[in-house]
């Protein structure tokens, strides 16, 4: 099959960037979408031309490094897909494709398609994590956590932090990754310990960088981790309760 | 168990935060006085305190359809409710502060939470794809700005009976009697009047349908079925309000109300 690409070019953060528009014939409908950019890479490189920069890393949505804005939509139009696994069959043949970076104020353009996702990092260093010596592992089945708690906590752990909930969001915020994170370790023993401090620290330097949730549901819908709007409702319960928790 | 809990917000040995971008950062001082999840949960306080009053407001005119005299006596009812303990229209003047005071802060933070969240999202087109949920949120600036300006007329049409909004004949309530039933249909009976309250309410409901809907998440609610209730019921509620208040001019247009 043959695509017109209509790819965003940007020398650097500095500069402003253009559309450029590109032809590529031979492709494979179950070839992905980074794939073809690698297809039209080596004709730019056989031309002698600079070629198009963009992230990648597993290939096989586990990384979350990918994410483009495809046609206006963050990750390609296949709802809950990466960029890496969203095919050409979704496209007919023949017609023309837009890809453009991950769009937020907070993600500056560091090259073409590559954009700086580091405010994500600042919320995940200001609390995503454990810091309470855990000790050495406890013995079996010492501290029981219900199976589907545990399995419910998990869907809320796998999210990839790929941005593009916060690029899909028309106010630009990062809550339901944060929400994810927040939820995940407030959900198990051991890192609710600290859910207080963590629910105050994350939502700060979430709002230092990202914008106000409206509930539109943008995100929610183009999550490849399908993490659900709920995320984003624990992370408002954790804060008000991190609000009213004593403090002597 | 000895815990770190303090050192929560600091980064962990060895790991290295790259340094922020200059592309987008809200000031620290704007952030500690009106963070952006405080302002979500006063719009949802205000903005469920205004749905209950509207479901107040929709029983009450609700007993237009048990006829003049009835309805006449509630109008004078909310005026006396109370006394010897409370002074005439204590009730209603405390009532109408108390909105007055929720509408100011609402309003506030929705002109906050509208422009914090363009900035955020930087000059590029908002996606739409998530069909009537997202529609309904890009449209609450808009519909809320209309419910101003309505809320406003409103009470020149009805409460003040001002000119050139009010009929003619409008009749001010006294000690010992009220015309609101008389006001009402004369109001009604134009077809102009009838039109703006009847596109009014449907923007309301639109308003309140995503509004309600947001407030389940600003307030926290996280379990699955507490969740469906609350939606439900706020879906119910928008529904409500739409159909028996836009009733009452269809009514009086149609000859039932006289
Ligand atoms: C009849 C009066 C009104 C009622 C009952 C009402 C109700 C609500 C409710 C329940 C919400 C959801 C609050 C939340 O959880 O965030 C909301 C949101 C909102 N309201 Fe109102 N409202 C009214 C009037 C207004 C007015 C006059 C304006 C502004 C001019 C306005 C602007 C907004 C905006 C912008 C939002 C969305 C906030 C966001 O993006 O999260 N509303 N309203
Ligand atoms: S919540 Fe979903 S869309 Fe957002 S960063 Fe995580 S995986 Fe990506
Ligand atoms: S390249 Fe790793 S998720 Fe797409």
């Amino acid at each position: 099959m043959k695509l017109t690409l209509q790819i965003w070019r940007q020398e650097n953060t500095a500069t402003s960037g253009h559309y450029e528009t590109f032809e590529v014939d031979q492709l494979d409908s179950g070839m992905s979408i980074l794939e073809m950019l690698d297809r039209l890479n080596e004709q730019l490189i056989h031309a002698g031309k600079e070629s198009v920069q963009f992230e990648s890393d597993c290939r096989e949505s586990i990384c979350g490094c990918c994410g483009l804005t495809v046609n206006g939509r963050p990750h390609g139009p296949q709802p809950h897909v990466t960029t890496c696994m969203q095919r050409l069959r979704m496209f007919t043949d023949g017609s023309t494709v837009r890809i453009e970076p991950l769009r937020s104020a907070s993600f500056p353009v560091l090259r073409d398609l590559i954009v700086d996702r580091s405010p994500l990092d600042r919320i995940i260093a200001a609390g995503g994590h454990v810091a309470v010596p855990a000790g050495t592992a406890p013995d079996p089945e010492a501290m029981l956590i219900d199976h589907t708690h545990v399995e419910r906590a998990l869907d809320f752990a796998a999210c990839i932090g790929c941005g593009a909930c916060v690029a899909a969001c028309p106010n630009g915020a990062a809550a339901l990754f944060t929400g994810a994170k927040v939820t995940h370790l407030s959900m198990l023993p051991v890192p609710s310990v600290e859910r207080k401090n963590r629910a105050e620290h994350m939502v700060a330097t979430m709002e230092e960088n990202f914008g106000p949730c409206s509930q539109y549901g943008e995100c929610a819908n183009v999550c490849p981790q399908e993490v659900p709007l709920t995320a984003i409702a624990s992370l408002q319960k954790e804060r008000l309760k991190s609000f009213f928790a004593a403090r002597i | 168990m000895s815990t770190t809990a303090s050192d929560a917000g600091t980064t962990p040995p060895g790991v290295s935060v790259p340094e922020l971008p200059p592309a987008f950062q809200v000031s620290k001082r704007e952030q500690k006085t009106l963070p952006n999840w405080a302002l979500k949960v006063a719009m949802a306080i205000t903005g469920t305190f205004g749905a209950l009053f509207l479901v107040l407001h929709l029983v009450g005119n609700l007993k237009v359809y048990t006829g003049a005299e009835h309805f006449n006596d509630y109008a004078l009812w909310l005026r006396h409710v109370g006394e010897p303990l409370i002074p005439a229209n204590g009730v209603i003047w405390i009532l109408r502060c108390a909105l007055a005071l929720c509408l100011l802060v609402h309003v506030t933070c929705g002109v906050l939470i509208w422009t914090r969240g363009r900035a955020a999202r930087g000059k590029f087109p908002a996606k739409r794809n998530n069909g009537f949920r997202s529609v309904g949120a890009t449209l609450m600036p808009f519909t809320g700005c209309a419910l101003l300006v309505f809320i406003v007329f409103h009470i020149l049409d009805l409460t003040l009976g001002t000119q050139p909004i009010a009929t003619a004949d409008f009749q001010d309530h006294t000690e010992t009697a009220a015309f609101a039933y008389q006001n009402l249909v004369a109001d009604f009976s134009r077809p102009w009047a009838a039109a703006i309250y009847l596109v009014m309410m449907a923007l309301l409901s639109v308003h309140l349908a995503h509004g309600l809907f947001t407030v389940v998440s600003d307030l926290g609610a996280v379990g699955k079925r507490l969740r469906a209730i609350l939606i439900a019921i706020g879906g119910l509620l928008a529904l409500a309000i739409l159909l028996g208040n836009a009733s009452i001019p269809l009514a009086v247009q149609l000859g039932v109300l006289k």
